[in-house]
């Protein structure tokens, strides 16, 4: 192969390599703006259930008003890390 | 989900519920609580509304972002931690054991 076509082949993989690489860092930079809430807001209630082994039970925010700090923990599929 | 279970008792000792939500059907959840030993609710948001509500929805995902609010007895946002940083509960475990928030 001629050293031309070498260098030029070398030449597009880099130019081609800067290319693709900075495209899904700034995806997730535009995927990432801060959530809608934040520190200060009233909490929306919600009602969701879990089950607990023989029923589904109802859970609302509400019903630790005034009783029990609550951390929501937003993940994003069950059977994966974090 | 497991950080949370190791700190559960330090942060049931501050009056505090931990609740994890993720748009998974309620037996997928059951099923994923007892793999992986966490014995707080880990709630159904089944079609995402409260995802959406709360403003992580994703919508490339179709799912949650890693995202946890700390909610004060008042219904009041006290922390946030998002994606990476919502892995160790630190913060939260910290700011619960203020003691503002034991009363």
């Amino acid at each position: 192969m001629p050293r031309l076509t070498i260098t030029a082949i070398a030449a597009w993989l880099l130019v081609g390599g800067c290319l693709t690489i900075p495209l899904p860092a700034a995806d997730n930079k535009s995927a990432s703006p801060l959530p809608a809430l934040k520190v200060g807001d009233v909490a929306p209630d919600f009602k969701l259930q879990y089950f607990d082994g023989s029923d589904l039970k109802d859970v609302t925010l509400s019903q630790y008003r005034g009783k029990k700090n609550v951390v929501l923990a937003f993940y994003v599929f069950a059977f994966t890390g974090g | 989900m497991k950080n949370f279970q190791k700190n559960l008792q330090k942060l049931e000792a501050t009056d505090t519920q931990v609740l994890g939500v993720s748009m998974d059907s309620p037996f997928s959840n059951k099923a994923f609580a007892d793999q992986i030993g966490v014995t707080f609710p880990l709630l159904s948001d089944w079609g995402g509304d409260t995802t959406r509500k709360y403003g992580v929805y994703v919508d490339k995902y179709k799912a949650a972002r890693r995202v946890n609010f700390l909610i004060g007895k008042d219904g009041k946002i006290l922390e946030e931690q998002i994606d990476s940083s919502a892995i160790d509960p630190t913060k939260i475990v910290d700011a619960c054991q203020r003691p503002k928030l034991k009363n």
